[in-house]
């Protein structure tokens, strides 16, 4: 009822205003006739009761005071907040700006998280979804046949079944010919997923698919922009894939990611096809349970075919980090923006309090006039909530320029997990109203509670004379720039830690030289490939070819390319030494011409290197293997076994050694003689100065060789550079977050100081009137400023013990208890607080005490 | 006609008291407290109506424009449920506070 009132006295306040002045008219009246029933005459009857009534206005303004209750106070004090922020244009803008900064990166780092952790399968009730192979208990894995497909679609055990298999598809458009991820799929499986469409055309029917029919295809809205420059006219076009002619039936948006994040091409099957495989994706119906579904599922599966009958299926998810390392850098990641966002809005906080305990005067005032404590917290807290309104807004644009930079900086490695296409959706957005009201309960409450806490009685006497702060302020507001000194720090250990891994790892020892070398991969697919000598004749005709490609100086031949490229064998190794124990060892083995030693540079510490005369069991082995083997004692000469295979030891080469995150990803190696060329061999080139491109490489082998295929050409460091990948993003980030902490600490204790110093103007004139030095006044306040940071500082070490815990899977060949690291973290926050500090203190002690006493 | 200052509570009590009994314009309020108690108590226009529309905003009065007998526009209030309640816990803390003005009042 009351609320009812409210609302309509906001909504129709001028209506109000006319019943009121309707009422009025109707007391005057009457009370006019009741005069003239007294016996007065008609003129003094009226007077009378306009003496009687007093004055209508007020009596109006009062009812409208009462009526006008809460809603309109609140449009009041939204107004008057608005007012005072563009009143201080230079602080909204600062506060607004670091809130606005805050907002964005969460909202975008939670973007990141969503697509790649909490929502990597974007599709309708993706719990129900899952990929499913055939498998035993002991591991093997095959895929699901057609026939069961078929079979589980019949019986009861899902509420759908379908099958996706990708390939790469190569697309000639006019006289180039590039390759794309595509798959084959049945044409059901849109409908399974979620409600997709199509941005332009149709999805397939059931018809497509069939033989005969089969030549249509779904084309994503990327490869249609980017390849075909969006031709207005595509759909009903044909394109050629894979030599063969296909018709568009319709383009499917970007968004649409599956069966992989980077699958631009969809094809028709209805697995009728001879030898056609399947690969089963399905959803489980809701009201059954899983285990009841995979029973029915394997009852199925063996009914109808009798290869599975050892079989049981194997669920898996569509997507996702799947690597706990991956994981441990996205929550990284994720504690890094919370920091951030702390600092900022400790920041933010901190400016509030200032600015609130310097309009004391102002809230004394009105507090005298009868405003409640309630509301002048209200009051102040509007402030801090159109503040937050303002970030929001800011927050969302920042937001919408993060996230493709987030895009650039995570490594596709990462990206290619998820099929959502991280992009600033309905719930980021959400996300960002989340944060907004969280930086405003963060900032703004205990600003306003401190503002708005006056001493009863003394107030407006205590605060006339504007001298200093309230000591809960000043402790307050030092303590929030100690938080936030100490979240730098934590955020700046990590990324020192971080940019530290980096380096060491983008400079660690190789153990070969691999600048100016391209490697290729051949498949000798020629009915001649079939016997040895065939193959060693095609492998030396295609060595005179690439022989006469510009710049190519030195060419080797190989089965598996250091480093990191080798076959790896898993087992117990066993050396010739006297009782010696068999070793669990993972290797990797290389197949090499004696020339690659030269070619990498890779030298031979010990021993000889290949000659045409050793057979396939005399090897070379690594360093490193040597000494897991024979320790100290030199391995020429000795023989160690591998299962049923016994090796004889001719030299020794220098360890070759694959930085990476991962320790399990450099191990120890041993060569064999290129005794036999196999039918999908390695060459590597060295080029002066620079070898040639990839593409010049193909086309030279296309026209000379017309049946040997280049699977893959490349330079050797593109292995280093994809590997260094997430230590550069991860150290970008940290970079970037520290950096941002730091601004915005400095910034924090700059004002804190500032206002301190204004403060304290009477105090400092004084000082220096009764004979202090400019440079004593100066030191009062450097030595304030310094006293913050190095609680901050002490608080921040402390901080960063569980975050070297959490950044381990980050770290190469450095730790967080490193005294460089820590140096580094030291020195950078004593200087940004010196330097933060400086301007006050000047100030501080440039004051002219005789300007002071005149201003009084 | 003496001039009685009283508490913002007597105000709300009376005009409770006086709209329990049947509802009534602005006006009728008015000269209903005076002529009850008397002529002894005179509201102010300027008192009476803030007090009417503070209670309406508290839910204790409900109010619409109709009507009045002599065929004129005017706001007609009555009581709520509410009210009720409220006037009989006042009238019951007014009769204690009265009872204990008159005790101190006998003493001397």
């Amino acid at each position: 009822m009351a609320l009812m009132t409210t609302l309509r006295s906001l909504r129709q306040r001028r209506r109000a205003e006319r019943e009121f002045d309707d009422e009025a008219a109707f007391h005057l009246e009457m009370e006019t006739e009741a005069n003239i029933a007294r016996g007065m005459s008609r003129e003094e009857a009226r007077l009378t009761a306009l003496r009687a009534f007093g004055g209508v206005v007020q009596t109006r303004e009062h009812v409208r005071d009462t009526r006008a209750l809460r809603v309109e106070s609140l449009w009041l004090d939204v107004r008057y907040a608005a007012r005072a922020l563009m009143a201080q244009r230079r602080f909204t803008c600062a506060a607004a700006g670091m809130l606005a900064l805050a907002i964005g990166l969460g909202t975008a780092m939670f973007t990141v998280l969503d697509a790649l952790i909490l929502r990597p399968v974007p599709f309708r009730d993706p719990a129900q979804l899952a990929h499913v192979w055939m498998g035993t208990d002991r591991g093997g894995r095959v895929v699901v046949s057609p026939a069961v497909l078929k079979a589980w679609r019949e019986s009861a055990a899902f509420e759908a079944a379908e099958s996706a298999m990708s390939a790469t598809v190569l697309l000639q458009v006019g006289e180039t010919v590039v390759a794309r991820e595509s798959a084959t799929v049945t044409p059901g499986i849109f409908k399974m997923l979620s409600n997709v469409r199509t941005l332009r055309g149709r999805l397939f029917d059931p018809t497509d698919g069939r033989p005969g029919e089969a030549d249509r295809v779904l084309v994503s809205e990327t490869l249609w922009r980017t390849v075909y420059g969006s031709d207005p006219a595509f759909v009903g076009s044909s394109i050629t894939v894979d030599g063969r002619r296909s018709v568009v039936i319709g383009v499917l948006p970007s968004d649409f990611r599956f069966p992989s994040a980077d699958t631009v091409l969809w094809r028709p099957t209805n697995l009728t096809g001879r030898a056609e495989m399947a690969k089963a994706y399905v959803r489980f119906a809701s009201n059954m349970m899983r285990a009841d579904s995979l029973r029915l599922a394997t009852e199925a599966a063996r009914a109808a075919d009798g290869n599975t009958a050892q079989l049981r299926p194997w669920v898996y998810p569509l997507a996702g980090l799947t690597d706990s390392n991956a994981t441990q850098s996205v929550r990284v990641l994720a504690g890094g923006v919370v920091l951030v966002f702390l600092v900022l809005c400790a920041n933010v906080s901190g400016l509030l309090l200032a600015r609130l305990t310097a309009r004391r005067r102002e809230f004394a005032m009105r507090a005298a006039l009868g405003a409640s404590r309630a509301r002048l917290l209200r009051q102040a807290l509007a402030e801090s909530a159109l503040l937050a309104a303002l970030g929001m807004a800011g927050g969302a644009a920042v937001a919408w320029a993060f996230v493709p930079v987030s895009q650039q900086v995570i490594p596709e490695t990462l990206l290619l997990q998820t099929l959502n296409p991280l992009t600033l959706n309905g719930r980021a957005l959400l996300m960002t109203s989340a944060f907004g009201v969280v930086a405003i309960l963060v900032s703004g409450l205990l600003p306003a509670w401190l503002g708005t806490s006056l001493p009863a009685g003394d107030s407006l006497r205590v605060v006339d004379r504007g001298a200093t702060e309230t000591p809960a302020a000043r402790m307050v507001g030092r303590a929030l720039v100690a938080i936030e000194v100490a979240l730098a720090c934590t955020l700046l250990v990590g990324a020192t830690v971080l940019t530290r891994s980096f380096v060491n790892m983008s400079q660690a020892d190789r153990g070969l030289q691999t600048d100016g070398i391209t490697t290729v991969w051949l498949a000798l697919g020629s009915s001649a490939a079939t016997d040895p000598a065939g193959r060693a004749g095609i492998a030396r005709s295609v060595e005179d070819q690439l022989r006469q490609l510009p710049g190519v100086r030195q060419v080797a031949w190989s089965y598996g390319l250091p480093p990191h490229g080798g076959m790896l064998s898993f087992g117990e190794w066993t050396s010739d030494r006297p009782g010696a124990l068999p070793i669990n060892l993972n290797l990797e083995r290389y197949v090499v011409t004696p020339d690659l030693f030269a070619l990498y540079q890779i030298p031979i510490v010990r021993g000889r290197g290949f000659t045409s005369s050793d057979t396939f069991n005399n090897v070379i082995v690594s360093q490193a293997l040597a000494s897991r083997l024979w320790g100290d004692a030199d391995p020429i000469g000795h023989s160690f076994r591998f299962i049923q295979e016994t090796f004889q030891v001719v030299g020794v080469a220098r360890e070759i050694h694959f930085p990476s995150l991962d320790p399990r990803a450099d191990l120890p190696e041993f060569y064999h003689p290129y005794t036999d060329v196999p039918s999908t061999p390695m060459v590597s080139l060295r080029c002066e100065p620079g070898c040639p491109d990839a593409a010049v490489i193909r086309h030279r082998l296309a026209s000379s060789h017309p049946t040997v295929r280049v699977q893959a050409a490349g330079t050797v460091d593109r292995k280093y550079v994809a590997e260094l990948a997430r230590p550069r993003a991860a150290a970008a980030v940290a970079l970037t977050f520290a950096v941002f902490a730091l601004t915005a600490t400095a910034a924090g204790l700059f004002s804190v100081l500032s206002y301190a110093v204004t403060r304290r103007r009477r105090e400092f004139g004084i000082r220096t009137a009764l004979g202090a030095t400019p440079r004593r006044v100066r030191h009062v306040v450097l030595r304030d400023g310094l006293i913050v940071a190095a609680i901050g500082l002490a608080v921040g070490t402390v901080f960063a013990i569980p975050l070297s815990g959490a950044l381990r899977s980050l770290q190469y060949g450095v730790t967080s208890s490193d005294p460089l690291s820590w140096a580094i973290v030291l020195a950078t926050v004593a200087l940004t607080a010196m330097a933060a500090s400086w301007f006050p203190a000047r100030s501080a002690a440039r004051l002219d005490p005789i300007v002071l006493l005149r201003e009084e | 006609m003496p001039k009685t200052e009283y508490l913002q509570g007597a105000l709300d009590l009376l005009i409770l008291r006086t709209l329990a009994l049947g509802a009534n314009h602005g006006w009728g309020i008015q000269q209903r407290i005076r002529q009850v108690s008397g002529e002894a108590l005179a509201v102010s226009q300027g008192s009476l109506y803030p007090a009417l529309h503070r209670l309406e905003a508290a839910g204790l009065l409900s109010s619409e424009m109709s009507t009045s007998e002599n065929n004129r526009k005017a706001r007609i209030y009555s009581i709520t449920a509410a009210g009720r309640r409220r006037l009989t816990v006042e009238t019951e803390d007014w009769r204690q506070f009265t009872l204990a003005i008159r005790r101190l009042l006998q003493e001397g």
